[in-house]
Parts: structure tokens; C-alpha cells; sequence
């Protein structure tokens, strides 16, 4: 089994140390391996090639590897919180909330355009804190059910705002698609500068979850039984799933499917459901799948970039499905 | 006789604004195997969920080991007492061992691995249930009765004295509701205390030493089997005409004729 | 001979002073390829719209193209290695001003929808160029031409300028570059309680008939494929059959890209629309 586990965070590794060197030297422009590795061991000259690569290929490759890595622990905690298999950021409303923080920048503030990244966030983890304020209280507080039909009826409410944005607005709307797509740009450090703290709680969370939401997988009351505290696990795990899902959505838009099929991927290719793991492996297979899917998506027609969403989708789901197949 | 290792007195719960229990009481012993019975909705579930700290109460002393439960918080409760539920949802891709050795996170710290007493723990309780043979089986591949050996297994690693069984055999068929029958009694007769939620009046009287009777949300009677499952009672709290003969076998009068 | 060398070495100078102050100057769009060129700089590369909608000017054919594509526009590798210090954008690309900012670049979004807008854009670009005289006389000398190419208005007719994507009709409103245009050439533009920031608003052919323009003139909007086919459509729309403009022959279709994006050389279209679509001679 553990030589399973193994091999599964081996291939993850090589993979992603693959997608990463060839998203450093494949792009629209041909750069040198040897000018690419001087300029990243600052021995380059000031000069576009240098630019290129340390200010546009180095933040890029950085920032798909994090989010990937964020989307796919982001599914892992939430599947294993809420016990649902087709959980993904869409369900806590993560995705209702950040689609319409960045089409109101986009569509209505286009001259804040700074302010994308920000929006996104702010209205992502408003809209989980909405879902979770509903799903925590009342009868039957911190049940699955309740949860989930609030995150549905929220992202409905936060869709419906979005598709109005985007009927008053529809001359931009040209310019918004690419995000709803999903997809990174090269625009350097900027957003990644503006939302890695919250990346970084979020993944730190993770790390503290793993081990109780291990102890969920049997349900709330062995859970209970064992001395966890079944709703304030599934409540921290859904929160960081939120701070996760909602800045990988202001660098990147949404990318849900990544966080719906990376962990059902490893937890097929591991044979196993533990979150220890099935998170940090999510994180591996996350970050190589968007890494890779990033750079064919800069190199099938370069110049002109691909939107990354539909392209993983369409590497991601025939993978996924042999997977399926193979699974017993 | 010890000191009890679970004292409850007059327990009141409420579920959202319905009352569920209004004074039930128990406690039990080194190596007693005690089982709550009565009809459905009398409490049962409700109470065992409210002793183990699972189910908050309106008002009631419960005490563990002469603790307050309400001074025992996570761990603490976890190694004094082991809860198994009556019907717990079997995850995918979880093997048994894997599911046993949950079992230990009471015991394991943050980051920390599983040390050597913590494996055999594990392999311990796979053996008392007889689960060992299957331990690298998947849970979803397993029989009602092999899982719900499991499920025992779970708490039995958990390794505290006092161990609470939810209606375990509710779903069982009568082979499979015997080896649990006797995995209990066995682990009674080892020293642990055992509390088992049953309806099954002729297993309770065949296997327990102390029978709770609930009624109502109230404790009706504590005793022995045969001093406490008379003809009368059966009659006032089940409201059938029914008997236990000296060999253990219930007998109904279904038809009421 | 001493007196020769130092000419030469003085012409040579004055010569390679100004080359030397030629900005390297990214131009995105037609507008800003236009004036720069006017005002004496070659755009080291300018942008095309994916489906290739954007025309130059012929001298500008060997001057490397950049497509422009969302979310950024260019792609920033690719813009990079033109070593450009001055990019002349518009307001769709807006999303990718900051990122060529940190590259370094001077981000200037040049995007005029009116005719009003041209002289103070060309002035603006002329700033940013360091050619503020050059890019006064070239904006006073627009803003002359199109007062003459407005001299004499004969006749104010009722007009309907739609702007068809695909099969879908816009108005263009007064806003609207093409809008304008037509206003300025003297067609009264049949657009009262439309509304629209961008200038565009989606009307139904019912509106069309109901208004019943004396003349409609149709820009088809694709890429160069299909605005044939387009024209076709609009040329004999069945849904407009019952205006007066069809009754009359007065369906124009205008496939350049005169209507659509701005040019300096705006009097020239102004003219052209009077002759050809509003005949107000």
C-alpha cells in the first residue's frame, strides 16, 4: 500500500518538476536554455530575454503552481469535510461569489482594474462566509445538507447578479470570458503579491486538518467519540477551502475543475481516502496538472493563449476517466 | 463493590423545543455489562449519546471516573470512554486496519506518528473481534456484521474502559447478532464496562448484568434481568403480553388472544 | 578640407539626432499607427484584433503584427522582445496596461470615440512622443479639414447607422465613432431614447421599421470572411423591407473599417459618407 502511496508522490514530483521546466522554456518567444538559466541565476544582462523570462515565465510558472496546488487541496478538503464526492468550491458558494467580484471590476470599474484580484477575493470569501453564517446556525447546524443547500442557494443568487452584470454591461463582456474561462496571465507578481497571505493560512490549515478530518470519514459521531469536534473540523476545513478556492480564483478565475477531479485522481491512483495523503498529493497533482495545462496553453498557438479552463478539461476528463475505469 | 466509572442522575435533554429525556439515570462497573432498554422513542439512543458527551443536556450529573463530564473535553473523554454508533456511513478506499487505527488518534499528538504500543493496540482489538483476517479489506466490501465488528474494533482501540454500543445488532441477521453478542459479553467478562443500546429484551437478558429500562424519557427501573423484565413491566412499558422463562426465551402473546 | 569634414560631421549629427530621439513606440491600434506615422515614427509593431478586423495603413505592411487577443492583448513575452518604451493601447486592452507598465513600458490608452476626441488624442500622442509641435499642427490641420468637409450641407436626412454583428443589429448612437461620423456629415440620426456608455445599443427590427429611416447604413461587423456574406445579408434584410429607405434604395453597406474605428484621416470619411450614403451636396 504505502509503496502505492509512494510511487503516486513520486510520479506527482516528476511531473510537476517537468511541467515546471518546460513552462520556464516553452512560450511565445524562443529563449535559450542557457539564457534562461542565467537569468534566473542572475548572471544575465539587463535586456528583453532576461525580462522575459525573470518577469513574465518566473511569476507565471509560480503562480499556476500555487493555485493548482490551492484547487486541488481546496476539493480535498471539501469532499472529505462534507463527505460529498461532487464537492468542489462551487459548493459553498466560493465560485457564485468570486465569478461576481471580478465581473464587477471587470464589467462595471473597468478603470479598477487593478482592483480584479481583490474583488474576486473579497466577494469569494464573502459569499463562503454567507453559506457558512446559514449552514452553522439554526436547526441541524453544521449538518451536510444544510451546508450544501446554502451554498447552492447562494451561488445561485451570486450567479444570477453575475449574468445581470453581464446583460447591463454586454459590450465588455468580450473581456470578462477569459476569466470565467479561467486562465492565468502574464502579468507579473501583482496579483500573486496581493493574495499569498491568504494562500498561505490556507495552507497552513490544511496541514492541521488533515489528521481530524481523518477521523470524519467514519462520521460525526465516531468523530465525537474519538474527541473531535466533528463541526468546528468541517467549518475550519470549508473556510480554508474558501480562503484556497477564492485567491486562486483572483489569479487565475475559476478553475473549478480542478478541484472536483484532482483528489478523486489521487485518492483512485493512491487507493486510499486519507487525508494525509490525499492533501498534500492533491497539492502535487494540482500544481503539475495547471503547470502543464498552462504552458500548452501558452504554446499550442502562440502567440495567442488559450484560455487554461477548457484546455485541462480537456486533457484532465479522458485521464480521469481511465482512472475511473481502472478503479475497482 | 468499585467506584463506578459512569455516574449519570437525572439527565434532561431537548431537541430543539421537544423534550426528549426528563430525569434518566444510570452507572456502571469494572466489567459490567449493562444494557438500556425500552420501546422506541423512549430515550434510549438519547440518553447513551448524552452520558458519552455527544448530545448536550438541559441539566443532569454525569460524572466519569468522579469527573464532571463537562470538565472532560476532546482527548480527555476520548480515552475514558469509546462510543460506537448504531449505523455509521462506510467511507470508499478505507481499508479496515485503516479504520481501526483511527481508533488511536485519542492517543496519537498533532504531527506525532504511531508508536509501537499504538500498532499493537490496533492488532489487539482486530483480534478480539475477529477482524483480523479481513483487515486489509476494503470497508465497502465487508457484511453488515463484519462491519459492525469493526465499528467495535474502532472503539476497543480507542482502549478506554467504558465502552457504549448503539443498537449495534439492530441490523443484523441472527448469526451475525450472536458473535456480536458474545464479542460483548466476552469483553465485559475481560474487565471492560459495557453499554449496550439494545430493543432485543431476550439478548439484553441473556448477556447483561444490569438492565436500565426507559420509558418515556425516564429511567423505569435498574436491575437484574429476571428482577427487573417481569410480566408486569412488559405489559405497563411495552403495553404486550409477553414473559421471559427461566431459560432466557421471550415469550409474546402476538395476537393478544 | 577641413571646412568639408566638419559639414559632413555636422550634417551627420543633425542628421542622427533626431533618429537617435525616435522613440520605440508599440502602436495596438489603427488609430495610433496613423498618427504616430503622421508625426514622423514608425511603430517598431502594431496590433491586429484576432479574425484580423484592423486595418493600416499601406505603408505600415512591413511593420511587424502582434495579434491581440483577451485577457491582456499582446502577448507580454512577445511585446517584450519589440524593446518597446512606448506602448499606445486602447481601453480594451486596459487589462494589461499595469502588467506592461511593470515591463517598463510608458502605457498610453488612446481609444477616441468621437470626432471632437481626435485633435486632443493626436495632441496627447504628440506629448507622449515629444513631438508637441509636430502633433499641434497635425491636430489643428484635422480639425480644419473636417469643419471644410462639413461646409454646405444641403439636405439633414433621417438615418439609422447599424452596426451588425453576426446577424444581430446594434444602433450606433451619437457616441459611437461611426454615429458621429454620419451626425457630423449632416444625417440626423434616428437614435432619440437609446442609451449606451459604448455608444452601441442592441434594436430590434421592429424599432427599424417603426422608425422608418430615410437612409440605413449597415457596417457589418466579423472577420474578412464573412463580412461579404454579411453585406449580402444586410444589402436585403426582408425585415426592413417596409422602411422608406428600402423603398427608396437607400440601403447602404459600408464594409470598411471607416465607420468602426477612429482615423485621423476623418474629414476624407466624412466626405465619403456624404457623397456616397447621405448625397448632401
Amino acid at each position: 500500500m504505502t509503496v502505492r502511496r509512494s510511487s503516486v508522490v513520486l510520479t506527482a514530483t516528476v511531473a510537476l518538476v517537468a511541467a515546471a521546466a518546460a513552462s520556464m522554456a516553452l512560450g511565445a518567444v524562443h529563449v535559450p536554455l542557457a539564457n534562461i538559466w542565467e537569468a534566473l541565476t542572475g548572471q544575465a544582462e539587463e535586456g528583453p530575454l532576461r525580462q522575459i523570462i525573470v518577469e513574465l515565465r518566473l511569476p507565471r510558472t509560480i503562480s499556476a503552481l500555487v493555485v493548482g496546488a490551492a484547487l486541488g487541496v481546496a476539493g480535498a478538503l471539501l469532499q472529505g469535510s462534507l463527505a460529498n464526492p461532487l464537492a468542489s468550491p462551487d459548493v459553498i458558494g466560493v465560485t457564485g461569489g468570486a465569478g461576481f467580484g471580478a465581473m464587477l471590476t471587470l464589467l462595471a470599474f473597468p478603470s479598477a482594474i487593478a482592483l480584479l484580484p481583490v474583488g474576486a477575493l473579497v466577494f469569494g470569501i464573502t459569499a463562503a462566509a454567507i453559506v457558512f453564517a446559514i449552514g452553522w446556525s439554526g436547526a441541524h447546524a453544521g449538518s451536510i445538507g444544510r451546508v450544501i443547500l446554502a451554498g447552492i442557494a447562494i451561488t445561485a443568487l451570486f450567479g444570477a447578479a453575475t449574468t445581470s452584470l453581464m446583460v447591463a454591461f454586454s459590450d465588455r463582456v468580450q473581456s470578462a470570458v477569459f476569466w470565467l474561462a479561467g486562465g492565468l496571465s502574464s502579468d507579473g507578481w501583482s496579483s500573486l503579491s496581493v493574495v499569498w497571505p491568504y494562500f498561505l493560512v490556507g495552507f497552513l490549515m490544511a496541514v492541521f486538518l488533515a489528521r481530524p478530518l481523518d477521523r470524519l470519514a467514519l462520521g460525526d459521531d465516531v468523530a465525537a467519540s474519538l474527541g473531535g469536534r466533528p463541526r468546528l473540523v468541517r467549518l475550519a476545513a470549508a473556510a480554508a477551502a474558501a480562503l484556497l478556492a477564492s485567491s486562486a480564483a483572483a489569479i487565475a478565475g475559476l478553475l473549478g475543475f480542478l478541484g472536483l477531479v484532482i483528489p478523486h485522481l489521487v485518492r483512485l491512483a493512491g487507493g486510499t481516502a486519507s487525508h494525509r495523503f490525499v492533501l498534500p498529493a492533491s497539492a502535487l497533482c494540482g500544481a503539475a496538472l495547471l503547470v502543464a495545462a498552462d504552458t500548452l496553453a501558452r504554446v499550442v498557438l502562440a502567440p495567442i493563449e488559450l484560455p487554461v479552463g477548457p484546455l485541462m478539461v480537456v486533457i484532465g476528463v479522458p485521464l480521469f476517466l481511465w482512472l475511473l475505469r481502472e478503479a475497482v | 463493590m468499585s467506584e463506578p466509572r459512569l455516574v449519570a442522575r437525572d439527565v434532561h435533554v431537548k431537541i430543539g423545543d421537544t423534550p426528549i429525556l426528563h430525569g434518566a439515570s444510570m452507572s456502571v462497573h469494572a466489567g459490567e455489562l449493562l444494557a438500556v432498554v425500552g420501546p422506541n422513542g423512549a430515550g434510549k439512543s438519547t440518553f447513551s449519546r448524552a452520558v458519552s458527551g455527544l448530545q448536550p443536556m438541559e441539566q443532569g450529573d454525569v460524572c466519569w471516573g468522579g469527573i464532571p463530564l463537562g470538565e472532560l473535553k476532546g482527548r480527555k473523554i476520548a480515552r475514558l470512554r469509546a462510543f460506537v454508533p448504531q449505523r455509521a456511513p462506510v467511507p470508499a478506499g478505507v481499508t479496515v486496519r485503516e479504520a481501526v487505527e483511527l481508533g488511536r488518534s485519542p492517543h496519537i499528538k498533532a504531527f506525532a506518528r504511531p508508536t509501537r504500543h499504538d500498532r499493537e493496540a490496533v492488532e489487539h482489538a482486530l483480534e478480539r473481534t475477529g477482524t483480523l483476517e479481513f483487515a486489509e479489506r476494503r470497508l465497502t466490501t465487508l457484511s453488515g456484521g463484519e462491519l459492525q465488528r469493526v465499528q467495535i474494533a474502532v472503539g476497543l482501540a480507542q482502549e478506554a474502559p467504558v465502552l457504549i454500543a448503539d443498537e449495534p445488532t439492530s441490523h443484523l441477521d441472527l448469526g451475525a447478532t450472536a458473535i456480536v453478542a458474545r464479542l460483548l459479553r466476552r469483553l465485559a467478562d475481560d474487565g471492560l464496562s459495557v453499554i449496550l443500546v439494545v430493543h432485543d429484551l431476550a439478548l439484553a437478558a441473556a448477556i447483561a448484568d444490569t438492565v436500565v429500562v426507559m420509558a418515556d424519557g425516564r429511567t423505569a427501573a435498574t436491575g437484574k434481568p429476571d428482577e427487573v423484565l417481569t410480566r408486569e413491566r412488559l405489559s405497563e412499558v411495552w403495553r404486550v403480553d409477553a414473559s421471559l422463562d427461566e431459560r432466557g426465551a421471550l415469550h409474546v402473546n402476538w395476537l393478544g388472544r | 578640407m577641413i571646412r568639408l569634414v566638419a559639414a559632413i560631421l555636422l550634417a551627420l549629427l543633425v542628421y542622427a539626432a533626431p533618429a537617435q530621439a525616435a522613440p520605440r513606440v508599440a502602436a495596438l491600434t489603427p488609430f495610433s499607427a496613423s498618427t504616430i506615422t503622421r508625426l514622423g515614427v514608425r511603430p517598431v509593431v502594431v496590433g491586429q484584433t484576432l479574425g484580423g478586423t484592423d486595418q493600416y495603413l499601406a505603408s505600415l505592411r512591413n511593420v511587424p503584427v502582434i495579434p491581440l487577443s483577451h485577457p491582456l492583448g499582446p502577448n507580454m513575452e512577445q511585446l517584450a522582445t519589440y524593446n518597446a518604451s512606448i506602448v499606445l493601447s486602447s481601453k480594451t486592452w486596459q487589462r494589461g496596461t499595469p502588467a506592461m507598465r511593470r515591463l517598463g513600458m510608458k502605457v498610453y490608452e488612446s481609444d477616441p470615440s468621437s470626432i471632437a476626441a481626435v485633435g486632443h488624442e493626436t495632441r496627447a500622442i504628440g506629448k507622449i512622443l515629444g513631438r508637441t509641435r509636430a502633433a499641434n499642427a497635425l491636430a489643428t490641420k484635422i480639425e480644419n479639414d473636417v469643419r471644410a468637409a462639413q461646409q454646405g450641407i444641403k439636405r439633414r436626412p433621417r438615418v439609422l447607422v447599424i452596426l451588425g454583428v453576426g446577424r444581430t443589429p446594434y444602433a450606433m448612437l451619437a457616441n459611437s465613432w461611426g454615429g458621429d461620423v454620419v451626425a457630423k456629415a449632416g444625417g440626423q440620426l434616428l437614435t432619440q431614447g437609446l442609451r449606451a456608455p459604448s455608444g452601441i445599443a442592441r434594436i430590434s427590427d421592429e424599432i427599424v421599421v417603426q422608425r422608418n429611416p430615410d437612409i440605413i447604413i449597415a457596417v457589418p461587423h466579423g472577420n474578412p470572411g464573412a463580412i461579404n456574406r454579411l453585406a449580402q445579408y444586410y444589402r436585403s434584410n426582408p425585415n426592413w423591407r417596409n422602411t422608406r429607405a428600402v423603398k427608396n434604395n437607400r440601403v447602404y453597406v459600408a464594409t470598411g473599417n471607416q465607420l468602426l474605428q477612429p482615423y485621423p484621416g476623418v474629414a476624407a470619411t466624412i466626405r465619403s459618407v456624404r457623397a456616397k450614403f447621405l448625397k448632401n451636396y
